[in-house]
């Protein structure tokens, strides 16, 4: 696997929601640049708050957690936003802005960052077409299908291409083909030099692409080498 | 990144047969970050058109007094009564005639007006019936002098100097009255102020509650916002953005009312039954219109900063 700076590190790290029981202990791991890892686990295993503290929705409630070689733990919040800028989330529930449509959906993480429409444009016009919704730019996210609106989630990911791309089951709701377009897509990424950590339940497309992969299972992480094929 | 040629075809062919969708994106390409408030927009617009109409109200008082003030105590400043008091007409006649002799040889009196005996009892009449004060009253001479702001700030030269010629004659400044009517205008003053700082308060603490309501039920939409990099001061200036053309709207229409009111009292003060009213009247002129402005501006931006500074703090709570 490719070795280079790290772009997560976790040490020891446990996660509670208030009072409750640890969803996830003692986890302890490395995600170098470039590195790609398939994140498994049965439901409610707790796959999706492990990408949460990655893109720092939720702190860790101990352990070290280290970003782009950051103490993200305790980095104070002003030093957050450019934190979140380096990575690409496509959350498994979209979580599109109704109100704008797809091509701002897309647009949102270049306008946050102050970039020029006339700069951004452009490649959100293309990511767009890409995924095959060149057509429905202007379309709002009630008008789309479940399909559509996890290509746009996608294309927001990317649009600022991002150092470290987080999927959370980013094939739940599109058909094979798309399916496997997306997911070509992610490995040209961290061809590219983007690190990967996709979420998900298909251990068809684990087995096809042949990646590590971090199982996650009573809220421990443990690794293991991916099965068949490279990519 | 093209691996979809065909898809790319079929939109290309989509575009050239619907071009609304790139007319749409054009369109739409300053679509504010937060939603538009719509209807639930229009409480708060109501309720800073009440606040802006009300501040307007405080400031026209402000300015009203201010003006009324002005021109009581510039009249009371510029003018200085001689009266002269006698055992019968002839003494009162030859008090006034060397009383009148003195003013004309001192400088700094503009003008001196002796006012008639049938005028002078005319002011009696509200109290002792038409005509009775002349039947039974000696009534004192009264001599109304324009003075020179250098001789009012010194009138002691000049009260002796009567006092000597005409032994009757007592010279009254209106200090008194100008003490009382400054203290009653600044009294007026103050209060009308208090006033517009209270609906200033007012559109302070509804523009906090607006804010808090507004982040809570925009919560996902802010919570995406940070999740994609946005920092505190964008959010923060996106929802001061909300508030300013929610203020600006409910300003302005604060403001119409208010001058729409003005007016109307001010054509029943130059007109009607308030005809009479002490109060000086009351016109809207353009210094005036821009004085009031000021009122549902500062209500306009009171909104805005209060809503940004209230963001900035709830969000400075979450991680």
């Amino acid at each position: 696997m490719d070795a280079g700076k790290e772009i997560v590190r976790f040490e020891e790290v446990g996660l509670a929601y208030e009072d409750a029981p640890e969803t996830l202990s003692n986890v302890t791991m490395t995600l170098g640049e470039g590195e790609f890892r398939f994140l498994t686990g049965p439901s409610g295993a707790g796959k999706t708050s492990l990408l949460k503290m990655i893109y720092l929705a939720h702190k860790p409630t101990r352990g070290n957690f280290f970003l782009f070689g950051e103490n993200a733990a305790e980095a104070p919040r002003e030093a957050l936003p450019a934190l979140r800028r380096r990575i690409g989330v496509v959350f498994q529930e979209f979580r599109l802005l109704d109100h704008l449509t797809a091509f701002e959906n897309v647009a949102l993480p270049m306008k946050v960052a102050g970039v020029n429409q006339n700069q951004y444009r452009e490649d959100v016009s293309e990511l767009l077409n890409w995924v095959g919704l060149g057509h429905r730019m202007g379309a709002k996210p009630a008008t789309l299908s479940g399909g559509e609106k996890q290509r746009v989630a996608l294309a927001r990911a990317l649009v600022s291409k991002p150092d470290l791309i987080l999927a959370d089951e980013p094939t739940g709701n599109v058909d094979p083909a798309m399916g496997e377009r997306i997911m070509k897509l992610f490995v040209e990424l961290n061809k590219l030099g983007a690190a990967v950590i996709v979420a998900t339940h298909d251990l068809h497309l684990v087995q096809s692409l042949g990646k590590p992969v971090l199982r996650i299972a009573d809220g421990k992480v443990s690794r293991s080498a991916g099965a068949g094929g490279a990519a | 990144m093209k691996m979809h040629e065909t898809d790319q075809d079929a939109q290309a062919d989509h575009e050239a047969r619907d071009p609304a969708p790139r007319q749409r994106f054009f369109r739409n390409r300053g679509a504010p970050l937060l939603p538009e408030a719509g209807a639930a927009g229009a409480p708060l617009t109501a309720v800073i058109a009440v606040m802006s109409f009300l501040a307007v109200l405080a400031m026209a008082s402000l300015l009203m007094v201010n003006r009324a003030a002005s021109e009581w105590t510039s009249a009371l400043r510029s003018e200085i009564t001689v009266q002269i008091k006698g055992a019968d007409e002839a003494e009162i006649a030859a008090g006034v005639s060397a009383a009148l002799r003195v003013l004309e040889d001192t400088e700094g009196v503009i003008e001196a007006t002796q006012r008639g005996r049938e005028e002078t009892a005319a002011l009696l009449e509200p109290w002792l019936g038409e005509g009775n004060a002349q039947a039974f009253l000696n009534i004192p001479a009264i001599i109304e002098v324009k003075a020179a702001p250098e001789l009012r700030s010194n009138l002691d030269l000049l009260r002796n100097r009567l006092a000597a010629a005409a032994p009757g004659a007592t010279l009254d400044d209106h200090a008194r009255w100008h003490n009382r009517l400054s203290s009653a205008a600044r009294s007026g003053q103050a209060m009308a102020f208090g006033v517009f700082l209270l609906v200033m308060g007012a559109a302070c603490a509804i523009s906090i509650f607006a804010a808090r309501a507004g982040l809570a039920a925009n919560h996902e939409i802010v919570s995406v916002l940070h999740l994609v990099g946005a920092t505190d001061d964008f959010i923060a200036t996106e929802v001061q953005r909300r508030f300013f053309i929610l203020g600006l709207r409910g300003a302005l229409i604060g403001l119409a009312a208010a001058l729409l009111a003005l007016g109307l009292v001010g054509v029943a003060m130059r007109t009607g039954v308030a005809a009479d009213s002490f109060l000086p009247a009351f016109s809207l002129g353009g210094f005036m219109i821009l004085w009031l402005a000021a009122a549902p501006v500062a209500t306009c931006l009171v909104t805005a900063l209060t809503a940004r500074l209230t963001v900035l703090k709830t969000l400075s709570r979450q991680y």
